[in-house]
């Protein structure tokens, strides 16, 4: 029985990460699987998100931190959102500049943004605190659950150890929930847009930009408010974690973590497909800690277990690339194509 | 703060040849391969560590000890230098028989994914075998020389002329043999070279070699300037390799050149007013207003 | 049994077939011209003939030798040598490395072959060492001809060699095409300039939806009513 109730809390710790990630599939499903804009520059949004959030909703500065700004502790929904705002905004500027531009500059534009955003992470302490991170951030209800599962606990001395390590993990399986709640939501609300007219004028521009174009749409707008809005997906996607995490650090928005896998996750899952968005999510965070378990039995460092766990990604997604691009669940079909 | 320009210029130029050896292979990449190849840096990075091990194997055995005068290494940097080179280009004519071959036909945009892949690949085979902590090329403190009124190492000068030393010799391989005028000619028109009954996939393979083996002199070069390499100097070399192949225009190794001296002296002189670890966003700073006022680049056609 | 033979060809791009069952033959020093409407398949039969496009159905010949589906850079080794109808020139090289470049698969000396083709051309030969991409679309064209020669081809298909040009370059060309022929190549051109093509050729063909649909003497085919009132303009 314990070692269920170990299961069962390891799952529930991995589907929230697993959650988070497919937010940020779904946002770049967006831009990329729906408009076809190459944004390597995912970790950038993230960051700006859980930072956001993390200083909207966070602790003040204390005594040991050399940060100076933020921390007003507002409620976790403006976080939410407030890491949203500040992710399109970025977004929109960046989007300007370059959605005019080829794929690969704007691939290249996005990979800049990303590692300049990462180096004013790391650099300017006074809003970031640095390399230090951000400690103690709440999350939502956590208090009030902790306080209810104590009392309940208290009340029944007589429960077995098993139940209550269960019952101890009470606020992963609500946060659980809560993120499940908002993934449903958001796949939800993403599936009527994508077949609303905007949703339409997309995919049309993405099988024929010329054609397009002629039939008057002003495709540089639509673009741009695709890009803007999976941007705002990867930014909540951040406050999710920061509030989960509690502590933030750059090395959890470094290239691999922050970009590399969400793409790996899209591709594998199918890019032009919500659920295959989804679904790449759960497998590749899936396959990405199994692979934890593996290297654990063989006498490497941790340096060179997650060197030959990256390798394995980056060797997944060129076999993918070469032998299935369409990824598992291959594009959503609409309606019947026509025939060219 | 303006007395220092001359001698920002100065380390402008040094830095500014290890982008430009980066840059000119990421160019004719780009220009006959066309895909912007993400895994360049991680060559640079290759060459580095593939010198170093020869380094450190040469010191074990006790052979090719000593320095060149004032330079801060010997005898054993020729081998370790030229195997260096070789072993690369092999390395990356080996990847696109592998994996970009096999993806001609297929979109660009998905050869620059899969080389985003290959370049987490490599950074990563090569973080496993040599570990994350820096490796040195040398630990001795040197001494500078007045040159002109600015003051720069041995190691530097000969920085700045071996850098000059392989953009001639690039230069002459594209003018006057027949491999590099297929190169120009597949950059510009790769369906007529094949029509022409030129062998792309020969070229093709001289394209990777190359690129790889200046990419390699240039990582080399870096690790000799800052003494030290680490698995992420390629990667972060990338951002300074992409802005000087844009300002200086896709499709023009020479562009490329001279890309690379400018973001080289813009980072150097950009210290005198920002932190030098925003000299990355300098140069993506230059890369970005080159996209918005003149994205064809400087010497760029297309 | 002619120089060069392509039997029922059926070919096109993707799923889609452009021709459905195209024959035509070229024989030793011939000139033969292909016309027919916008889209016959004038341009795809020339493609395939050169292993750009490999035919779904349909045997092609070259001096009694099978080279259906051959790619291009063997074909130019057997003595083919193909103009392509745009972007037939690399205009960041010189005159002379454009015609060193059609030389490329050989070894050994090329000189006495570009001393060929500058005679053939002799502005070419004044020009040799201009960038390409600065010349003219007639001195151009000139170019892309001579780069085919440098192999000594058996045989030389064009495409549209004069889409694009001023009347009275379109002239030069057919002059340079008849010089071509008399220093013994065998000549196959599509053509939209169907009357001064056909008025060179010793043969011609006439392609309409992706088929054969007349065939004769370039004599014949002029005189024709019916062809001459749909496509050779009146």
């Amino acid at each position: 029985m314990d070692t269920v109730v170990g299961v069962l809390n390891y799952l529930v710790f991995f589907s929230i990460t697993a959650g988070i990630y497919a937010v940020l599939t779904l946002g770049l499903n967006i831009q990329w699987g729906y408009t076809g804009l190459f944004n390597i520059g995912v970790a950038g949004f993230y960051a700006i998100g859980a930072y956001t959030s993390a200083l909207l909703a966070g602790p003040p500065p204390g005594t040991l931190d050399w940060r100076v700004f933020g921390g007003w502790m507002l409620p976790f929904p403006v976080g939410l959102l407030g890491s949203a705002l500040v992710s399109a905004i970025l977004a929109l500027f960046i989007g300007w500049i370059t959605i005019r531009l080829r794929e690969d500059y704007l691939a290249i534009a996005t990979i800049g943004i990303a590692e300049v955003l990462r180096l004013i992470i790391k650099n300017e302490a006074w809003l970031t605190n640095g390399v230090w991170g951000i400690k103690n951030i709440p999350s939502p209800l956590f208090p009030t659950i902790q306080r209810g599962v104590a009392g309940f606990l208290s009340a029944h001395p007589g429960l077995p150890d098993w139940a209550r390590r269960l019952l101890e993990g009470t606020y992963n399986w609500f946060y659980l929930a809560l993120v499940l709640a908002f993934l449903l939501v958001l796949y939800w609300l993403l599936e009527r847009i994508l077949r609303s007219p905007w949703g339409r004028v997309l995919r049309a521009i993405r099988e024929d930009e010329v054609a397009a174009a002629a039939q008057g749409k002003n495709v540089a707008a639509f673009k741009l408010q695709a890009f803007v809005l999976g941007a705002a997906l990867m930014g909540m996607a951040g406050s999710l974690y920061a509030h989960y995490a509690r502590f933030l650090s750059v090395e959890k928005f470094e290239p691999f973590y922050g970009t590399f896998i969400v793409w790996v996750m899209l591709v594998a899952g199918g890019s032009g497909n919500n659920k295959g968005a989804i679904l790449g999510a759960f497998l590749i965070w899936g396959l990405w800690a199994a692979t934890d378990f593996l290297t654990g039995y063989l006498p490497f460092t941790d340096v060179q277990a997650s060197a030959l766990r990256i390798v394995l990604v980056g060797l997944i997604l060129i076999a993918i690339l070469i032998l299935r691009p369409r990824g598992l669940l291959g594009e959503e079909k609409f309606v019947s194509r026509m025939l060219r | 703060m303006w007395e220092r320009l001359p001698q920002l210029v100065a380390y402008g130029l040094v830095s500014g040849s290890v982008i430009t050896l980066g840059a000119i292979g990421l160019s004719l990449t780009y220009s006959i391969l066309k895909f912007a190849n993400f895994a360049h840096g991680d060559l640079m990075t290759t060459g580095a560590y593939i010198a170093c091990g020869f380094l450190l194997l040469f010191r074990f055995l006790g052979v090719l000890g000593g320095r060149f005068g004032k330079l801060s290494f010997g005898p054993a940097m020729i081998p370790a230098f030229l195997l260096a080179l070789a072993g690369t280009a092999i390395l990356a004519i080996l990847i696109d028989r592998l994996v970009y071959r096999r993806l001609r036909r297929a979109r660009p945009v998905m050869r620059l994914m899969a080389s985003v892949g290959v370049a987490f690949v490599l950074r990563n085979v090569i973080l496993f075998s040599a570990g994350a902590d820096p490796y040195y090329y040398s630990r001795k403190i040197q001494r500078a020389i007045y040159i002109l009124g600015v003051k720069l190492k041995a190691d530097q000068l000969f920085i700045i002329g071996l850098a000059a030393v392989l953009v001639v010799f690039l230069h002459l391989f594209l003018s006057y043999t027949k491999v590099g005028k297929a190169m120009r000619a597949m950059a510009d028109n790769p369906e007529l070279a094949q029509v022409t009954g030129i062998n792309t996939e020969r070229i093709i393979a001289w394209t990777w070699g190359i690129g790889a083996a200046l990419a390699a002199a240039g990582g080399i070069l870096a690790g000799i300037e800052n003494k030290l390499i680490t698995p992420e100097l390629g990667w972060q070399a990338l951002l300074p390799l992409f802005a000087a192949v844009i300002l200086g225009g896709i499709g023009s190794p020479y562009g490329a050149m001279a890309g690379g001296m400018l973001i080289g002296m813009a980072e150097e002189v950009s210290t005198a007013f920002v932190s030098t670890a925003y000299k990355p966003a300098i140069a993506f700073g230059i890369l970005v207003l080159m996209l918005i006022l003149r994205p064809q680049g400087l010497f760029g056609r297309r | 049994m002619r120089l060069l033979e392509a039997r029922d060809i059926h070919s096109g791009y993707g799923d889609m077939e452009v021709l459905h069952g195209v024959s035509v033959e070229v024989g030793k020093e011939e000139i033969v011209t292909i016309i027919g409407p916008n889209g016959a398949g004038k341009s795809t039969l020339l493609k395939t003939i050169f292993g750009l496009l490999r035919p779904h159905k349909g045997e092609i010949s070259l001096d009694g030798r099978e080279v259906t589906g051959f790619p291009p850079h063997v074909l130019v080794r057997l003595g083919m040598c193909y103009v392509p109808q745009v972007d037939n020139v690399f205009p960041s090289l010189t005159v002379q490395e454009n015609l060193e470049m059609g030389a490329f698969v050989l070894r050994g000396d090329i000189k006495p072959r570009l001393e060929r083709v500058y005679e053939l051309f002799p502005l070419l030969r004044r020009r040799r060492r201009q960038r390409v991409g600065k010349m003219s679309g007639g001195e151009r064209q000139m170019v892309a001809m001579g780069r085919a020669l440098m192999l000594d081809p058996t045989i030389l298909l064009l495409d549209e060699p004069t889409a694009a040009l001023a009347p009275n370059l379109v002239e030069n060309v057919f002059q340079s095409v008849k010089a071509i022929r008399d220093s013994g190549v065998a000549i196959l051109i599509v053509e939209q300039n169907a009357k001064q093509s056909l008025a060179i050729s010793d043969r011609g063909y006439v392609l309409v939806d992706g088929r054969n649909r007349f065939q004769g003497t370039g004599r014949e085919i002029l005189e024709n009513e019916e062809i001459g009132k749909l496509f050779l303009g009146g």
